[in-house]
């Protein structure tokens, strides 16, 4: 790469010129105009040279036209065959590339004629002044370090309003005023909770003279409850959340909801958002999971961020189906954290960003070590009586072992896993674990059911308390208990034989053979890969993989059962195995020890234990009974095999690269811990980089989307991309300092939202002062605050919330989704939910892939495929129809119409100002007031029985009460 | 047609006046530029850049301004119905692993090579083959350009789905549809430009095959159907007439207030006159579903006095959808009826006769009095009739009386404008397994149509997350030899 991402200190000077420039170069004044006295680099050139030069002559390689690079300085400055330079720095008049873009031949110009791209005479001015003054090539703005002393420097007022209002005041534009305090009740209610202010918050904070009112106002809020209710669904935009799978038949993702509430708790709980970055990339790796309230295992429910990619029905390509999966988790995590587009670069090099190939594969080597895994979410509780269970097992089998030495020997217990005898003449034969001895065999045991070890030499006893000999070797998940998770699988291997064999025994359970991590096994093309295991007695379980032959898979193991890829387990539920093989035409069993455990066992002559062992036997039934319980799963990830992946030649998952890319973080980010090539998936080491102190990026994108959110434009405008494609910031210095800033502040979100919102300029009125709209027609410098729209969610809670039906219960399974008469097709579910969704807010409503809300669609609720950090807020009829005559809208006008008939107001006026209060948070003028009677007499006079139902659909139909002043 | 008789485009719009938008605005609410919408924002940019430094040559004239896609969801099968294999005839019953090398199917049930149940028939002046379980189409056949040599990637319905309307087998990029009201807007200001006539069956992939994806949501299509409520909340439930005009009259003048005392605000002021949109379209979408002005015989000829209850909603289908083209929405895909039975879109996996049957007779004569009303009103020219499933079928059977999907060969066909009829393209082996000659992909498919439209499909761009999509990629080749 030939970018220099040295750590260096930015400067902003030009910073803010960018934005007058682009004013005029549409217009195409004079050249000179619009041409800065210091040509910045980041901000006057390369958006020049990304938008008009890098198709041919960028960093990918593939598409480079006459061997000429201009995004590094060494290429454009490179001696080129004729003799010149592309670049001459400091000589604008012998650099070729000035000479070209202004040439008057067709055949000469740069770019092309055929390319449709054309360079505005003051571009090229600016191009060549750049030259002029010696063609500084700076890295990306995005990756240069922020300038610690801007937190070092002591900031008079607010620190947010002295950056917005340095850029005001050198562009000469006045602020508005302070907003009134019922709009900033409004505001502040609406943007930090998502819900309209109630009666008592409005006489609580309306009525309040003291000058701290403002700020308590705001931290109520910041302590609501509903804060995290609002904020874990902007988060939910970018995790592209969703609770089926899409595709053809729509299939769950099993008790994905348990993410929306971890999100909800840790927004309201302030987590910081550091330990998010660990948890929902690597949540089941963290050495010391977070708990939560039950001590259940909080962290582990972040990774569901990593599986709610849509999910194909029997794909017949899987392998390619494993690629378009990995690429969408690639695609989200980098936008995510990243503000990156690094799905770009799996065909090729990025076309703009210095991400290669090869950084993509590595991120993809990453993702296709993990395993997708149910997780169990309510064992936590059984945490303790399952240590204890344990510890006496432990005493148990030290004590048996005593006894075992001293009637002999000992030493099958120290067997080592091996082949069969005499090997089979099948070439493909092959022992993929042995567990007759004492160890898995290096499978990876997940949760508690399997342990460490096989059950080799685990004591046996009779129920009158006599030690009678010890267990067989084998991989049992009711080795310790009956009824705690557990799972076992295999390394990946390769399969090249016609057969797969475990030897297994169990109950209600299911061995699947998963082919290239493909998960939603089924009929009709996977249906062989997967078996229950009902019986008790030993079975040779045979699955025929000949179709899967040179795919790469593993083996699962598990107490339960997939049911709809629901996966359930029941108190019951075990599986047990002595061995898996592969082979062509002949079951071979390997060698086992099993005789020798037999003999032993012959041999052994029954004692009787001690007192002090049969309390801790009895002990042990006791507890094993309290531990045998139903299981509750989410659908979340577990670590399998560190893998590196090859390239795949042009995305094509059929032709590979001959070696393998080490696992390493974005070679251009200059972080210092980069090794990804770990053990495991790395996963957690990848959060790690994402947060090492080196990365400006991480930081930079959040806090970009917080003032996103709260201003409705990020300060960089392209909120999910902060490359070289995307939007330089309106002000950097500003993005700096709140992004050091979170830092210090250890990543409190809460601490972030709330030193903007006390600002000045965040409590301006969203009248603009005479003057300020011609300066800053775009409202880029925020002289006054951004009328928008509200969202989806907001919309709908409101009309719940001033009908009096909203239902504040946080938490748990969603309401099923209401089917319209319009939502047909495959996976329909058989019944409709609630038309009001049972009065609970919209972020408790069911996100069906297949059937998503069209309400909520027509007001832009993204569709849930890639990471929306932005909505678009689009004008389209169906809003206007969805006011004026869906039934749920006018339900819930009847609703308020009939709270407000409780409310024994005296007369008319009495009941328009309280309908006015409470759907939009002021009072109503003597003018509205005046024609809202107008309206009610001729309501009345059409039809008398509805009229103010009718009265407050026409409130709810105001642009008032979408729209957030 | 003479093009500047008709009222201008917004393609036409847009060449004249670069630096005005705000007028743009008003021109149409379904897919036209708002303002207040970044997302349109950048498209509005991105158009200025297309269309004023032009994908549309210099000279060329449009074919078409609508395009009518008849989708046979399921898959029809290519051998049953425009592709006559007689070696399956010969070779009926026996082993396919012996005469060829086949690929993985989504059923795994492989059975003996299966003739067709039915007989070809020449057609026309031009001779072409087609089965008998479309005589009426078969009437049509020299408007037609069929092409009996089109690939997908996909063998699965859901991906092939959204393969075919999206240019990707992957869930979320924007429809065909949506690409097209994008690129050119919507004729007609007060309907979408872009509609899907639900026959009764959504197709594997839900609505997202017609979504606008990255598009801004303008773009999407609008769902009509025939019936008392041909759009979701196109009725008002107000309890009497007139109600709806006193809120709307008090409205008006609240928002126009807000809008004044905001000193005027875009957003504000798109959003009010989008409520008189939807007011006016609660009269004319009914209006448009209700045939009260056809005559009996354009009736007739669409099939609606057919004893078979599928043939009338396919034809009422088929004559909404030239009312739609009358009315300049640029855009109309027709979903297939619900048969019911085992007869579950074409996607026979068994009971091949019975279900083809079945499906054939619903759409066959709708189709025919599509083509020949478009026709007979001068409307051929200038509307692009296509009529492709998602994939084909295997010439082997799966159990004994199905057919397997088969995305390696299937047939489809378009009529009217710029479609020279009678001409067949491309050619399939002699089981009609795969394609031997002139493969035509979808993404070929897709560059065609927009060519038919004025449209380059390279310089169809927009741009997400970092990247300039595409309609069709990277890829896409106009089928050049079926073009008059």
């Amino acid at each position: 790469m030939g970018f220099r991402f040295l750590r260096q200190k930015s400067t902003w000077v030009v910073a803010g010129l960018i934005i007058t420039i682009a004013l005029f170069s549409r217009c195409g004044t004079d050249a000179s105009a619009g041409v800065p006295d210091t040509v910045d680099f980041n901000y006057h050139v390369k958006p020049i040279l990304v938008q008009k030069c890098y198709l041919c002559h960028g960093p990918d390689e593939s598409s480079r036209k006459a061997n000429l690079r201009l995004d590094t300085y060494e290429g454009a400055t490179a001696l080129l065959k004729n003799g010149g330079r592309a670049i001459d720095p400091g000589h604008a008049a012998n650099s070729m590339v000035v000479e070209r873009i202004f040439h008057k031949d067709p055949d000469q110009v740069m770019p092309t004629p055929e390319s449709n791209l054309k360079l505005t005479q003051q571009e090229m001015a600016i191009l060549e002044k750049w030259i002029d003054q010696g063609a500084a090539y700076d890295p990306h703005w995005a990756f240069i370090q922020p300038d610690s002393s801007l937190l070092e420097k002591k900031y008079d007022e607010n620190a947010v309003d002295y950056f917005i209002q340095k850029e005001l005041e050198e562009r000469g534009i006045k602020p508005a005023p302070r907003a009134s305090a019922e709009s900033l009740l409004r505001r502040v209610s609406y943007l930090l909770t998502g819900l309209p202010p109630t009666e008592k918050e409005q006489q609580l904070f309306l009525s309040a003279t003291n000058e701290d009112a403002y700020v308590k106002m705001v931290d109520y809020y910041l302590q609501s409850p509903r804060f995290g209710e609002r904020w874990a669904r902007h988060w939910m935009d970018i995790a592209r959340y969703a609770e089926t799978r899409g595709h053809e038949f729509d299939y769950p993702i099993q008790e994905v909801w348990r993410y929306r509430d971890y999100l909800i708790r840790a927004f309201n709980a302030d987590i910081p958002f550091d330990q998010l970055v660990r948890e929902q990339l690597a949540g089941d790796l963290l050495p010391k999971p977070r708990l939560g309230s039950g001590n259940e295992n909080e962290s582990i429910l972040g990774t569901a961020f990593l599986t709610m990619a849509e999910g194909t029905h029997s794909p017949v390509d899987v392998r390619k189906d494993e690629a378009d999966r990995i690429d969408n988790m690639i695609d989200v995590t980098g936008k995510a954290f990243l503000g990156l587009t690094i799905s770009c670069a799996r065909c090729h090099d990025h076309k703009f960003d210095p991400i290669s190939a090869k950084d993509y594969y590595s991120f993809y080597g990453v993702m296709e070590g993990t395993r997708f895994s149910p997780q169990p979410v309510n064992q936590a509780s059984k945490q303790q009586s399952l240590e204890n269970l344990k510890g006496i097992q432990e005493q148990v089998k030290l004590w048996a072992h005593q006894q075992l030495l001293e009637s002999g020997t000992t030493n099958v217990l120290q067997q080592t896993n091996n082949q069969p005898a005499t090997m089979p003449a099948d070439s493909g034969y092959q022992v993929l674990g042995n567990f007759t001895g004492k160890e898995l065999d290096g499978w990876k045991s997940d949760g508690h059911a399997f342990g460490k070890t096989t059950t080799l030499g685990d004591p046996v006893f009779n129920d009158q308390f006599q030690l009678i000999g010890i267990r067989e070797g084998m991989a049992s998940s009711r080795k310790t208990a009956l009824g705690i998770y557990g799972a076992l699988r295999s390394p990946d291997f390769t399969i090249s034989t016609n057969f797969v064999g475990v030897e297994a025994a169990g109950r209600e359970s299911v061995i699947r053979i998963v082919i290239d991590n493909f998960q939603l096994i089924r009929w009709p093309i996977y249906g062989n890969i997967e078996q229950r295991v009902n019986d008790t007695k030993w079975k040779q379980y045979v699955f025929d993989v000949a179709q899967w032959k040179g795919h790469k898979a593993y083996i699962e193991l598990m107490p339960g059962v997939y049911e709809n890829h629901v996966f359930v387990q029941r108190p019951d539920s075990y599986v047990d195995a002595r061995y898996a093989i592969t082979y062509n035409n002949k079951w071979v069993e390997p060698a086992n020890k099993q005789p020798a455990v037999t003999a032993l066992n012959r041999q052994f002559k029954k004692r009787k234990v001690e007192p002090a062992i049969q309390a801790l036997l009895e002990q042990e039934s006791q507890l094993r009974l309290a531990l045998r319980d139903s299981l509750r799963f989410f659908y979340g990830v577990t670590d399998g095999f560190g893998r590196n992946s090859p390239v795949f030649v042009r995305g094509n998952h059929q032709e590979l690269s001959a070696d393998k890319v080490p696992r390493t973080f974005l070679t251009a980010l200059g972080t210092r811990s980069n090794n990804l090539d770990v053990p495991g998936s790395g996963r957690l080491q990848l959060a790690e980089a994402l947060l090492e102190q080196n990365n400006p990026l991480t930081t930079r994108v959040f806090v970009n989307r917080i003032w996103h959110h709260l201003f409705g434009r990020g300060i960089v405008e392209t909120v999910d991309n902060f490359g070289l494609q995307g939007k330089l910031p309106s002000h950097p210095a500003l993005l700096d300092y709140l992004s050091l800033s979170f830092k210090q502040h250890n990543y409190s979100v809460k601490q972030l939202i709330r030193t903007i919102v006390l600002s000045e300029t965040f409590q301006r009125s969203t009248l603009p002062v005479a003057g300020s709209k011609e300066k800053d027609p775009a409202n880029i410098y925020l002289s006054y605050f951004p009328l928008r729209r509200l969202e989806a969610e907001a919309i709908r809670d409101a009309m719940l919330a001033v009908s009096g039906r909203l239902d504040t219960a946080m938490y748990g399974e969603p309401v099923p989704q209401h089917i319209t008469s319009f939502m047909n097709g495959r996976g329909k579910p058989s019944e409709s939910g609630p038309l009001d969704g049972a009065g609970r807010r919209t972020i408790y409503l069911e996100v069906r892939r297949n059937f998503l809300d069209p309400i909520l669609t027509s007001f832009d609720r993204p569709i849930p495929f890639t990471s929306f950090g932005k909505r678009e807020v689009t004008n389209v009829p169906a809003q206007s129809l969805i006011l004026m005559n869906d039934p749920f809208v006018m339900q819930e006008a009847a609703r308020l119409a009939a709270r407000l008939d409780k409310m024994g107001l005296r007369n008319n006026e009495e009941k328009i100002q309280w309908l006015y209060r409470t759907c939009l948070g002021r009072s109503a003028t003597k003018e509205e007031i005046l024609e809202a009677n107008a309206l009610l007499a001729n309501l009345t006079q059409k039809n008398s029985r509805t009229v103010w139902k009718d009265f407050v659909h026409t409130i709810f139909n105001l642009k008032e009460f979408i729209y957030l002043n | 047609m003479n093009q500047f008789q008709r009222p201008l485009s917004r393609r036409e719009m847009l060449g004249i006046c670069k630096c005005g938008f705000g007028s743009l605005a008003m021109l149409s609410m379904f897919g036209s530029l708002l303002p207040s919408c970044s997302g349109v924002e950048a498209g509005k940019n991105q158009l200025l850049n297309q269309l004023g430094a032009g994908p549309i040559p210099p000279g060329f004239v449009p074919r078409a301004k609508n395009i009518i896609f008849l989708y046979m969801d399921g898959g029809i099968s290519q051998v049953d119905s425009f592709d006559p294999k007689p070696r399956l005839a010969k070779e009926n019953g026996e082993d396919p692993a012996k005469k060829f090398k086949m690929d993985a199917t989504q059923f795994g049930d492989v059975g003996k090579i299966l003739k067709s149940p039915w007989e070809f028939n020449r057609y026309g002046e031009s001779g072409m083959e087609i089965s008998e379980l479309f005589p009426h189409i078969g009437s049509c056949a020299d408007e037609l350009a069929l092409v009996r040599s089109m690939v997908s990637n996909f063998p699965e319905h859901t991906n092939a789905n959204y393969f075919l309307h999206t240019g990707s087998g992957l869930q979320g990029r924007p429809s065909m549809g949506a690409w097209v009201n994008y690129g050119l807007g919507s004729e007609n200001s007060n309907l979408p430009g872009y509609v899907v006539l639900d026959g009764g069956l959504i197709p594997p992939g839900g609505l997202d095959n017609f979504k606008n994806g990255f598009l801004p949501a303008a773009y999407q299509a609008s769902l009509l159907r025939a019936g008392a409520e041909p759009l979701a909340n196109i009725k008002p439930l107000d309890s009497i007439a007139g109600i709806q005009e006193e809120k709307l009259a008090f409205l008006k003048k609240r928002d126009q207030h807000l809008l004044n005392s905001m000193d005027g605000n875009d957003a504000i002021e798109a959003a009010i006159s989008n409520y008189e949109l939807a007011y006016k379209m609660q009269a004319s979408i009914p209006e448009l579903t209700e045939f009260k002005e056809e005559s009996e015989a354009t009736k007739k000829l669409y099939g609606l006095d057919s004893p078979d209850p599928n043939t009338r909603n396919y034809g009422a289908q088929c004559l909404l959808a030239r009312r739609l083209v009358e009315r300049g929405v640029r855009f109309i895909e027709l979903t297939c009826p619900d048969i019911g039975g085992n007869a579950d879109r074409w996607d026979q996996h068994s009971n091949l006769k019975s279900g083809h049957e079945r499906n054939a007779h619903a759409v066959d004569q709708p189709i025919a009095g599509l083509l020949k009303d478009l026709k007979l009103r001068g409307l051929l020219d200038e509307t692009l009739v296509v009529f492709s499933g998602e994939f084909g079928r295997t010439p082997f059977a799966q159990g004994t009386d199905g057919r397997d999907h088969n995305p390696s060969a299937f047939s489809m066909w378009m009529a009217g404008a710029g479609i020279k009829g009678g001409t067949i393209y491309g050619t399939t082996d002699d089981y009609g397994y795969r394609v031997v000659d002139k493969p035509v992909t979808i993404h070929d498919l897709h560059a065609t149509m927009l060519h038919l439209l004025g449209i380059d499909h390279k310089q169809l761009t927009f741009r997400f997350g970092g990247r300039d999509f595409r309609l069709t990629d990277v890829h896409g080749n106009i089928v050049k030899d079926i073009l008059a």
